[in-house]
């Protein structure tokens, strides 16, 4: 069973003065799986948060259908092992810290009593907030908020944790804690769905991401295979490269880049292994070849410009 | 259901405007414990004329602070829906796993039960007042706790389908004031004034169906100041008497305003369940 499944996800808004119709999900069909930390990426307006929504009950598709857990989502059931921090959530200001855990945690099932107390001061405890925990949240910094949410939506021990935008606002040290705490939770085995701006991050912390672009899965896949650069190789020599094997390189692959122990080629496995004999014949030693990677950042501008050529 | 009906106590406590509320409350009781004069006890009244006197205290209350309470308690609670609805609150509600009717349910409930205990505060301190002054104990008068408050919440499920529909606080409760001061108050006299100025039967069919489509938070009042006094209550049809000006009540205007209750709050219902938020 998956931990989330949808089945042709499709969304349609009608601007409501224009009666113009927006597609804000296109066929979308995808999987979670338990364990996982899940990123979405995708610029503003690709159907990001419409997606989180629909997951949540929150919005509800034109077409298709979402399960957690096996659940129809359309059931107040399926939430029941979920967690949810929003963006810009809004809690009740005249709370305190603990009085805004102990709402929400009582809204998701828990009952009052000691287990609860004991989960909320580990929780105020895990997100340094236990001396604010008397004071009323209209008195937190947004960091604060922010740890606050990520809190609540822990708080009753969830299978899976949906994140939008968690570090938002947040300094880079707490920012860091969040990527310890979530990776905690990841090792209890737990399911993590993250919607993040910050690239740089979900690379750090996801282990499966899927960008959106208007409506559209466009890819999907492992971190580390999306961001190895297809057909990208660099060969690094133990010798220097002579001037006349540089010749003979560039006659394999006139687009090589040769410098002076290092030649790079985006020409192809075939060109490679004859650029490898070529040097081999050269008498010149191979120290090493490696796939070229790309960040998550230049991987996202490419197939986002790619996808909008298109 | 508990838990958001506890949070909506929570939130009303926290605004500025029920502390007002309850000053005003509170002063009201202490004129009532000032200065309302009855010496029943020092023998100077009878019985009899201390029950006249407590039944017109107590009718004359009524009569003057019934729309009034009603409004104020609509201008106190007007703002839970729309702030509910509050992008970042919203969502967050709605991801627990708690059904959409039970999160607007209780939301209701939880105000109609604010102005409940409201109710029994200020009402409550009154009759109790009056009793120990006068030695005159009629339990009739706390029945005005649960009229006002039952007319409470027929108006209040119209702050909640505008609310839901609009999310604006202010335009729920400037037709809640049009409705109580106005169209409400007109249409319970339409029989005695307007239709001796209005001949014309299709205008005359149109307030008559206004009068029985819409509440009548007024009519509350007079049921309850009929129950005090001890006067006749129709069974089905109220009626006014153009020469005397007496109006006699109907037994209907409760229950109409009750079925008025019930199909706006399952549109309400209906609306919140479907709406993409």
């Amino acid at each position: 069973m998956h931990v989330i499944e949808t089945q042709n996800l499709y969304k349609e808004y009608t601007q409501k003065f224009s009666k113009q119709k927006v597609n804000a999900l296109n066929d979308f069909t995808f999987n979670v799986e338990q364990g996982e930390i899940f990123g979405l990426l995708g610029p503003n307006g690709a159907g990001k948060t419409t997606l989180i929504k629909i997951l949540l009950a929150i919005t509800f598709p034109t077409n298709g259908s979402a399960k957690l857990f096996g659940t129809d989502v359309k059931s107040h059931k399926a939430k029941t092992k979920v967690g949810y921090l929003p963006e810009n959530h809004k809690f009740p200001s005249y709370l305190t810290g603990e009085q805004v855990l102990m709402y929400y945690g009582q809204l998701s099932g828990m009952k009052a009593g000691a287990d609860m107390n004991k989960r909320i001061d580990e929780m105020l405890g895990m997100m340094n907030l236990t001396q604010w925990r008397k004071t009323k949240i209209k008195k937190y910094s947004k960091g604060m908020m922010q740890k606050l949410g990520l809190a609540q939506s822990m708080l009753s021990d969830p299978d899976l944790i949906f994140l939008d935008e968690p570090t938002d606002g947040v300094d880079p040290i707490g920012r860091k804690e969040i990527r310890d705490i979530l990776a905690q939770i990841k090792s209890r085995g737990k399911t993590i769905f993250l919607n993040s701006h910050l690239l740089s991050e979900v690379e750090m912390i996801c282990d499966r991401v899927a960008i959106l672009n208007k409506g559209d899965l466009i890819k999907e896949g492992n971190v580390d295979d999306l961001t190895k650069a297809e057909n990208i190789f660099a060969i690094h020599t133990v010798e220097p490269i002579a001037m006349d094997v540089k010749q003979k390189v560039l006659a394999v692959d006139g687009n090589a880049g040769i410098g002076e122990k290092e030649v790079n080629t985006e020409a192809g496995i075939e060109k490679l292994n004859k650029i490898i004999d070529t040097l081999r014949g050269s008498n010149i030693s191979i120290q090493t070849v490696n796939q070229k990677t790309s960040t998550l950042e230049e991987l996202f501008i490419n197939v986002i410009k790619k996808d909008n050529t298109n | 259901m508990l838990t958001i009906i506890k949070n909506t106590f929570r939130e009303a406590l926290a605004k500025k405007i029920f502390i007002g509320y309850y000053i005003f409350y509170a002063i009201v009781i202490l004129i009532m414990i000032f200065l309302v004069n009855m010496d029943s006890v020092e023998g100077v009244m009878s019985l009899t004329d201390s029950k006249m006197l407590v039944q017109q205290v107590e009718t004359g209350f009524l009569t003057i602070s019934w729309n009034l309470i009603i409004f104020f308690s609509l201008i106190s609670t007007a703002s839970f829906i729309p702030s509910m609805l509050e992008k970042g609150t919203i969502d967050l509600l709605i991801s627990k796993p708690i059904s959409r009717p039970m999160i607007l349910i209780s939301k209701y409930l939880g105000a109609v039960l604010f102005v409940f205990i409201s109710m029994v505060f200020l009402l409550g301190s009154i009759w109790l007042i009056l009793s120990l002054k006068s030695g005159f104990w009629d339990p009739t008068f706390l029945f005005s706790i649960v009229w006002i408050t039952l007319a409470f919440a027929v108006m209040y499920s119209i702050v909640v389908i505008i609310g839901l529909t609009t999310q604006s606080t202010v335009v729920a409760i400037l037709v809640n004031f049009f409705l109580i001061f106005v169209l409400c108050p007109l249409l319970s006299v339409r029989e005695a004034v307007i239709f001796s100025l209005v001949t014309n039967e299709t205008v005359k069919f149109i307030f008559d169906f206004l009068y029985y489509l819409l509440p009548k938070p007024g009519e509350f009042r007079d049921i309850t100041t009929s129950m005090i006094n001890g006067d006749t209550i129709n069974m089905w049809k109220s009626s006014s008497n153009a020469e005397t000006g007496i109006f006699t009540v109907s037994w209907l205007s409760p229950i109409s305003s009750v079925l008025f209750l019930l199909v706006t709050m399952a549109y309400s219902v209906y609306y919140f369940a479907k709406k993409d938020y």
